[in-house]
């Protein structure tokens, strides 16, 4: 029986250099992320302006928000809609282009690698990109296109029903490439094996991808959903970039506004730090719980 | 959809909003500032000092100033003063995080109305202590008037000023039969119907300001009314508001300018015959767009029933109350209004080809745009307003874009948006 004090010290001897090792990151992590965490948290119940003093306000920055903010409902609701729409389709084309691009040739790989490309360029490149094809006028390669068909140019950045679409088909594009690599990883640990005996059984090959490639690539798409969501619901660059006015940061009508930008809006434009910081919880505590649900629901999946 | 590959992101899904507010704040810890700070301990007058100036916008007009600051220096040889550039992006952040810790630069020039919002809340000089009034005479008199604060405060001064010009190709004018850029409201619209039947598609647009408060600013005062009244109550219920929104709307609904905004440059280039947009197109059209070379000009925004009143903006430039050197530094400040200094500062801006305007009006004849456009500047200048100076007016102007858009838009009717629009300046003025 050893005593407690000789096990630790035992610890200590074994794992002394590793705790050494792990030092400099820990003091990184917990001054660059836990401090100003703990920090944020701290503010967003205080009235903040950044220059004088946090006054502690208790719930009203949350009360406010929830209660009797309509921008922050607006953007709420942007958000839902542009997360299940960019997730939902996104993921969808994902798994489509996984099947249709899985196979070990060139071919395949070179499609792979062009449907990848926009994951790896800088996001504010393929902004701007977007921007000047989206340019009104006639100049704009979307009503260049739309021009060729005999249709009247169209004033995509500044007619309001358009926004979301724009947004939801710029995510799409740009995402579709990073799932599809992964179904692709997903489908290669499918063994082989699977597939023949579901031939020998007469299943037809809707049969085998609904009942042996899908329920297998379960953790994959809980792993891009999740992903997917955390991604779409911090949208930031391309509200920002693509439809950004002078004074007004949701495009026209607030029609892109999203919780984010409205973050930044509040936060480095009216000087609300603290308001900013309650926006900044409320979106942690929604991404967290839906991220909850969601891998609650791929482990109840797995059970049945 | 698209997705940092770091799982990080997986783990603390907020991470990047809550720590781009909690990187700023954390000075906190260092002791914060209060309103009406007393300054910060001074340096020795007589001690070299060094100044640093963070100067909002690109790295060109950085350059210009650093020349007005050698010259400080040449006749000032303790004081050395450093111009570094802040990107309009982030400007804002960073000084405020210098305010927040209370260190930084002695010097800082921005958006018109930030001297004033940091000096409210105990970060900036009061500069009248300086003798900056003497200054008064030489500026444009509505920009001033803006960048002093509600209470009579001078936190900032103009440095540079930005104003709009009805920009319009001459050969487009010319076949339509029209001798003479529109100088009233009417005229616009008629010469609008001429350059359409002569078979211009888009006869008209709007660069600066389209579909937001700075467009409907010019025909708002063009028709005689204004955001608010002399003591700062919103004033957008009057026939005049309503003349000036319902102008507006017809140009976008009737008269087909489009509710996209489209660059002045590129605008011209694709056909559009006469477009409103910043004095700082002026300097690149020719560059850009070389085939317009000598089928462009510039003219003042048509006049609305009560006269030819156009926007004009700028920066403000003010001394910060963490500085060591606030002597110096307002001397300096000071000392940008000099012959010299305007002089140093618009002929490195003409050999840079930096679009820049001069807070004195007298000196606009100097600035680097070709001299008829300078000309066109000054007298557009010589009748322009500024924006509404009063409480609240930052906050509410975003909210006021919006309603603006909705009525643009068919999305709600005249008096309802001018109405709401009200509300907002309203609740934000207390």
């Amino acid at each position: 029986m050893a005593t407690p004090a000789a096990v630790s010290r035992h610890r200590w001897r074994r794992h002394g250099t590793s705790y050494l090792m792990l030092l400099p990151f820990l003091a990184l992590f917990a001054g660059f992320l836990v401090w100003p965490l703990a920090n944020s948290l701290y503010l967003s119940f205080t009235k903040f302006d950044g220059v004088t003093a946090p006054q502690f306000a208790g719930l009203e920055n949350f009360r406010r928000l929830l209660f009797d903010d309509d921008r922050f409902r607006h953007a709420l609701g942007n958000t839902f809609l542009y997360v299940v729409a960019s997730v939902g389709i996104g993921t969808l084309l994902s798994l489509g282009l996984a099947l249709a691009f899985s196979g070990p040739g060139w071919p395949h790989r070179v499609m792979r690698t062009v449907f990848f490309l926009p994951s790896v360029t800088s996001s504010i490149a393929l902004m701007l990109l977007w921007k000047w094809i989206f340019n009104p006028g006639d100049f704009g390669l979307a009503n260049t296109v739309v021009g060729w068909f005999g249709g009247r140019a169209v004033e995509w950045l500044a007619t309001p029903g358009l926004t979301i679409p724009i947004l939801v088909l710029m995510s799409v594009w740009g995402g579709m490439g990073y799932g599809m690599v992964l179904y692709v990883a997903g489908l290669g640990s499918i063994p082989q094996e699977y597939y023949e005996a579901a031939r020998i059984d007469g299943a037809t090959p809707w049969q085998q991808f609904r009942r042996v490639t899908l329920p297998l690539l379960r953790p994959v798409t809980t792993y891009v959903v999740v992903t997917g969501l955390i991604g779409a619901f911090q949208v930031f660059e391309a509200v920002y970039i693509v439809f950004r006015g002078t004074n007004n940061i949701g495009g026209v009508l607030d029609s892109g506004l999203m919780i984010v930008p409205y973050l930044y809006d509040q936060g480095f434009t009216h000087f609300k730090l603290g308001y900013a910081s309650a926006i900044a919880w409320v979106l942690f505590l929604i991404i967290f719980a839906l991220s909850m649900v969601n891998l609650r629901i791929g482990r109840a999946l797995k059970e049945l | 959809m698209r997705r940092t590959p770091a799982a990080a992101r997986a783990v603390l899904p907020v991470t990047l909003p809550a720590v781009l507010v909690a990187v700023l704040v954390a000075g906190l810890g260092a002791g914060c500032a209060t309103s009406g700070t007393p300054e910060t301990g001074q340096a020795d007058a007589n001690a070299p000092a060094a100044i640093t100036w963070w100067s909002t916008g690109g790295d060109d007009e950085s350059a210009a100033f650093q020349k007005a600051a050698d010259l400080y220096t040449k006749s000032h040889p303790n004081v050395t003063i450093k111009v570094q550039t802040l990107s309009w992006d982030d400007a804002y952040a960073k000084l405020l995080a210098a305010s927040t810790s209370r260190s930084g630069p002695d010097v800082i020039s921005g958006g018109m109305t930030w001297t004033i919002q940091f000096g409210l809340r105990g970060g900036m000089v009061d500069l009248r202590k300086y003798g900056v009034e003497q200054l008064r005479a030489q500026a444009q008199p509505a920009q001033w008037k803006s960048a002093v604060s509600p209470d009579g405060t001078v936190y900032g001064i103009p440095l540079d000023m930005s104003t709009e010009a009805l920009y319009y190709r001459t050969d487009l004018l010319e076949k339509a039969g029209i001798k003479e850029p529109p100088a009233t409201w009417d005229e616009l619209t008629a010469d609008i119907g001429k350059l359409k039947d002569s078979g211009v598609k888009t006869p008209f647009g709007i660069d600066w300001g389209n579909l937001d408060w700075i467009g409907y600013f010019n025909f708002l005062y063009q028709a005689g009314g204004s955001f608010y009244t002399p003591d700062c109550k919103p004033s957008l219920g009057t026939p005049e508001a309503e003349r000036a929104l319902s102008f507006w709307i017809d140009l976008h609904r009737r008269y087909g300018a489009p509710t996209d905004t489209v660059t002045t440059s590129d605008a011209l280039d694709a056909g559009t015959a006469m477009v409103y947009g910043g004095n700082w197109n002026a300097l690149g059209i020719d560059t850009s767009k070389p085939k317009l070379k000598g089928r462009w000009a510039v003219a003042p925004l048509p006049a609305g029933p009560a006269g030819p009143t156009t926007f004009i903006g700028g920066r403000a430039v003010g001394v910060t109350s963490y500085s060591k050197h606030i002597q110096q530094a307002a001397d300096f400040v000071k000392y940008l209004y000099t012959d010299e200094a305007v002089d140093a500062v618009n002929a490195e801006a003409k050999a840079r080809n930096v679009a820049y305007i001069p807070p004195r009006p007298d000196k606009v004849a100097g600035s680097p745009f070709q001299p008829q456009h300078s000309e066109v500047f000054a007298k557009i200048i010589s009748t322009g307003a500024a924006a509404p100076g009063c409480p609240g007016w930052d906050e509410s102007a975003g909210d006021v874009a919006k309603h603006l858009q909705s009525a643009i838009l068919g999305k709600a009717d005249i008096k309802t948006a001018l109405s709401e629009a009200a509300k907002v300046m309203e609740r934000n003025a207390g």
